[in-house]
């Protein structure tokens, strides 16, 4: 269990750092637990809440149906959004074959800051930098988003990407490299 | 990262979803669980419930029942037929008497009561609990053997601080005592306040010095 306190290990078979024994988690508690969060999460990844919403299920669904297997892993919630991140990996796939998405945003996504009033050049910018979070690698695009918003440590990133931390830490590294590039990209377009 | 960049990010994805379609997603994947888990066999179900008796400990003969997911009943200070009848109440099983299933359990209490042993190698099974109950339990199971929490920095430690006395509540309904050590936590004071466990508080003591606990130098190691 993470965050256990480290207890001197008497037995050798005693895997897990714990004085007593290992409670059984039970599924539900895994969906109050996680739900909200995976939902953010591929909300995030997806920026539409249907498709977000219909991933959400899926991710559970499979998880319920791979339960019986979970047994010994060190992490539930990365677990559940390693499901997560590949379910959302399928979608974009699916979507970048269909029609081509329009320019426009959903409307429920454009944040709730400046309004009406609301500077060209800034809605102008916040499409660049949503076509170019698009533009990158999946794995980019989902470290980014775990460690900035989900707000996940590396070596928990790690085991949701199947990747070392430090590779983790590296596709932040280059997700953020390339935005940037297309941050000020922008920035001198509109200042001519 | 720049400050520009930040604010383009955070323009896209820092307010996430909102509790409204938060709450409908989880609206929907509840119905959708719920439907897979009535045409599916049962995955959690517990049809069957075996248990079996310490005959002889320094508390008395003590009952354990387990089911296909692990121990699920630890009782003490009652007859068999109380344990059974209370076990099949719990459960809505039949429990059925099994040395095969239940006796690894009833071994391992005679050796812990014993002081021949200070852990245990057990699954358990809290599957009845609510969640709340089962953060706790988790909670409990993590003080180390020989030292103790107040109820207090317990509630502290699952991030519900002012919930001390709803965690004493969620402690009085382990229904594995010893095995998860609710026995582990006390009052502020250091006073051991109460043992829904069997036996009172004077079982708790009696559980704790075995443990090695010393209530001499205070309530926190």
């Amino acid at each position: 269990m993470k965050g256990t306190a480290i207890v001197p290990i008497q037995r050798r078979r005693a895997a897990a750092a714990v004085a007593a024994a290992r409670p059984h988690p039970d599924f539900e508690a895994l969906v109050a637990a996680h739900s909200a969060a995976i939902f953010a999460y591929l909300w995030r990844l997806l920026r539409d809440t249907a498709d977000a919403e219909d991933c959400l299920q899926d991710a559970f669904l499979r998880a319920y149906r791979a339960y019986g297997r979970l047994d010994g892993h060190p992490s539930p919630q990365a677990w559940l959004y390693r499901i997560a991140t590949n379910v959302a990996r399928t979608r974009l796939k699916q979507r970048a074959r269909e029609a081509v998405r329009t320019a426009a945003l959903d409307p429920e996504l454009v944040a709730a800051g400046p309004g009406p009033a609301e500077q060209v050049s800034q809605k102008l910018e916040r499409a660049a930098v949503a076509a170019a979070v698009d533009a990158l690698p999946h794995q980019q695009r989902a470290a980014l988003i775990l460690r900035q918003y989900q707000g996940l440590p590396y070596d928990e990133i790690a085991l949701i990407l199947e990747c070392s931390p430090a590779a983790a830490r590296a596709n932040v590294y280059q997700a953020l490299k390339k935005l940037r590039l297309e941050v000020g990209g922008q920035r001198s377009e509109v200042g001519r | 990262m720049s400050n520009q960049l930040k604010t383009a990010l955070d323009a896209l994805y820092a307010a996430g979803p909102g509790p409204a379609a938060t709450a409908r997603a989880q609206q929907r994947l509840r119905r959708a669980l719920a439907a897979q888990a009535s045409t599916a066999a049962p995955a959690h179900a517990s049809a069957e419930v075996w248990y079996d008796v310490l005959a002889r400990s320094a508390i008395g003969p003590v009952f354990v029942g387990v089911t296909a997911r692990g121990l699920r009943a630890v009782r003490f200070g009652l007859s068999e037929r109380q344990f059974v009848e209370a076990l099949r109440r719990e459960t809505h099983a039949r429990p059925v008497r099994s040395a095969a299933r239940a006796g690894a359990a009833a071994r391992q209490m005679g050796e812990y009561l014993a002081g021949r042993r200070t852990a245990f190698d057990l699954p358990v099974d809290l599957s009845a609990m609510t969640d709340f109950q089962q953060q706790v339990l988790q909670a409990a199971c993590r003080i180390p053997r020989g030292q103790v929490l107040t109820y207090s920095e317990l509630a502290r430690q699952i991030g519900r601080p002012k919930a001390a006395r709803a965690v004493g509540q969620a402690l009085g309904s382990n229904p594995v005592p010893i095995v998860v050590p609710c026995h582990r936590v006390l009052a502020a004071d250091g006073s051991l306040r109460g043992y829904s466990g069997g036996g009172g508080i004077a079982t708790k003591e009696r559980l704790l010095r075995l443990e090695g606990w010393q209530k001499a130098v205070g309530s926190r190691q």
